[in-house]
């Protein structure tokens, strides 16, 4: 059984937002297969504002050479639609691997950042393509990059009276894209390891390699030093066998000595290795 | 209390649901349809699947207030006209039903992938179930029960 609440189902944003300012001890709830997990362990919350219908928080446009993502749109709907396949690759893949067909079509992207897992698939293809969230309360809207939108595990600094408004990439054009992952099946599973990439290159050199990796450290990461240790650099094993160690050595850096890097770590670098050398 | 009204297996329904009723839950206790199973109760196992705009959903984490205005089918919709669906021949053909509890919730899953795909492989049959556990059958027979029932939908033209 669910604790007691009340629950409402916004038709606009604004009928969302005047809620979410006006309702104590609100939350927001659109595919519910975190939430309600979580309810039903005893969370408790006075009042639901369902926002999985709203016609504004759906589709991805394009706008000044970004694109905007509405976050109610489910992984199942991401995962197949024409402009993420085309211009963001990783993003298209990782929500095709996000839990069973259930969940990816009840689950929304909105709700996986809002959710912030370590092991969240969805949150490494955002990092590498320079994700930016609006956020947006009855008085106020602000944006804040993914990167200082999630605080700690399971921790978000999106104010209880926001709502995310969208989510704004970059479209990665010309690059070798992909989202490579570990998990204990193949399906239905949660990720041990999951690896974002974009790489262009030319001659024989990096142009632009980005890399982020999920369910490593405590929040997933976008490796930048490697990418700026790659940025210009001639692609041979010495130049990769260094961005390796440098990866491996962040996250140490990061997380410290873990139990599961004994397994983690040399995975990890197995699927660096075919990464880069592509 | 909140009225919410949906299509259920074809036909208008209109209940009273509680604010933090789930689907899984409306469904059993106040239409009588318990061929809709809670397992788990947290999203994994798959027995309390329903579609929702022929798309499979878990009902048990479904408000039911979500339902309003939808297309909600459980089991009974395949056989609504008197006579099995070529799928539920196949399951039993296949002996892809043991002891029975994962069916409702397989055979929708099957259902939807079918609606969605005339001509599934192997590894489109054993993604649309993915998440839908079974403890007897090893899957083995589900897969094979849902390729023939393919064959033969494809043969009558029949969803």
């Amino acid at each position: 059984m669910l604790p007691k609440f009340a629950s409402v189902t916004a038709r606009t944003k604004d009928e969302a937002l005047s809620w979410l300012s006006s309702l104590e001890n609100p939350k927001i709830i659109a595919g519910g297969t975190d939430l309600m997990v979580k309810m039903r362990a005893g969370k408790h919350y006075s009042h639901i504002i369902d926002v999985a219908g709203i016609p504004e928080l759906l589709g991805v446009t394009e706008k000044d050479g970004r694109m905007s993502i509405g976050p109610a749109m489910t992984h199942a709907r991401l995962s197949t639609e024409a402009s993420i396949v085309r211009n963001a690759r990783s993003l298209a893949l990782a929500c095709g691997l996000v839990g069973s067909p259930q969940i990816r079509n009840m689950g929304t992207i909105g709700g996986n950042l809002g959710n912030a897992s370590p092991a969240a698939d969805s949150i490494p293809p955002l990092l590498i393509h320079d994700a930016v969230l609006t956020l947006e309360s009855r008085d106020a809207r602000r944006k804040v990059p993914l990167e200082e939108a999630i605080v700690a595990p399971y921790v978000t600094s999106i104010d209880v009276k926001e709502l995310i408004d969208s989510i704004e990439i970059s479209p990665l054009r010309g690059y070798r894209e992909g989202y490579r992952r570990v998990a204990k099946r193949a399906t239905w599973a949660i990720s041990r390891l999951g690896v974002a990439f974009a790489i262009r290159e030319e001659n024989g050199r990096f142009l632009d390699a980005r890399l982020a990796i999920g369910s490593c450290t405590p929040m997933p990461f976008r490796a930048k030093k490697v990418e700026d240790l790659l940025k210009g650099a001639p692609k041979n094993e010495a130049t990769i066998s260094e961005a390796i160690r440098m990866a491996l050595e962040e996250i140490k850096l990061i997380s410290g000595i873990r139990p599961s890097y004994a397994y983690k770590l040399p995975v990890l670098q197995g699927i660096l290795e075919e990464v880069l050398r592509g | 209390m909140k009225t919410i009204r949906f299509l259920l297996n074809g036909k208008e329904a209109s209940i009273e649901v509680e604010d933090n009723e789930t689907l899984l839950c409306a469904l059993r206790e106040r239409l009588g349809i318990t061929s809709v199973k809670e397992g788990c109760g947290i999203g994994e196992c798959g027995t309390c699947t329903v579609l929702v705009d022929d798309e499979p959903h878990y009902s048990c984490l479904t408000l039911a207030s979500k339902a309003n205005g939808r297309d909600i089918k459980t089991v009974e919709y395949l056989s609504s006209s008197g006579v099995l669906h070529p799928l539920q021949e196949a399951f039993i053909r296949s002996g892809a039903v043991q002891c029975g509890y994962c069916t409702p919730a397989m055979l929708l899953s099957a259902y939807s992938l079918l609606l969605r795909n005339a001509n599934p492989d192997a590894h489109d049959i054993k993604e649309a179930i993915s998440g839908n556990l079974c403890r007897c059958t090893g899957y083995i027979q589900i897969e094979e029960a849902i390729k023939n029932a393919a064959e033969i939908c494809k043969c009558n033209g029949q969803d």
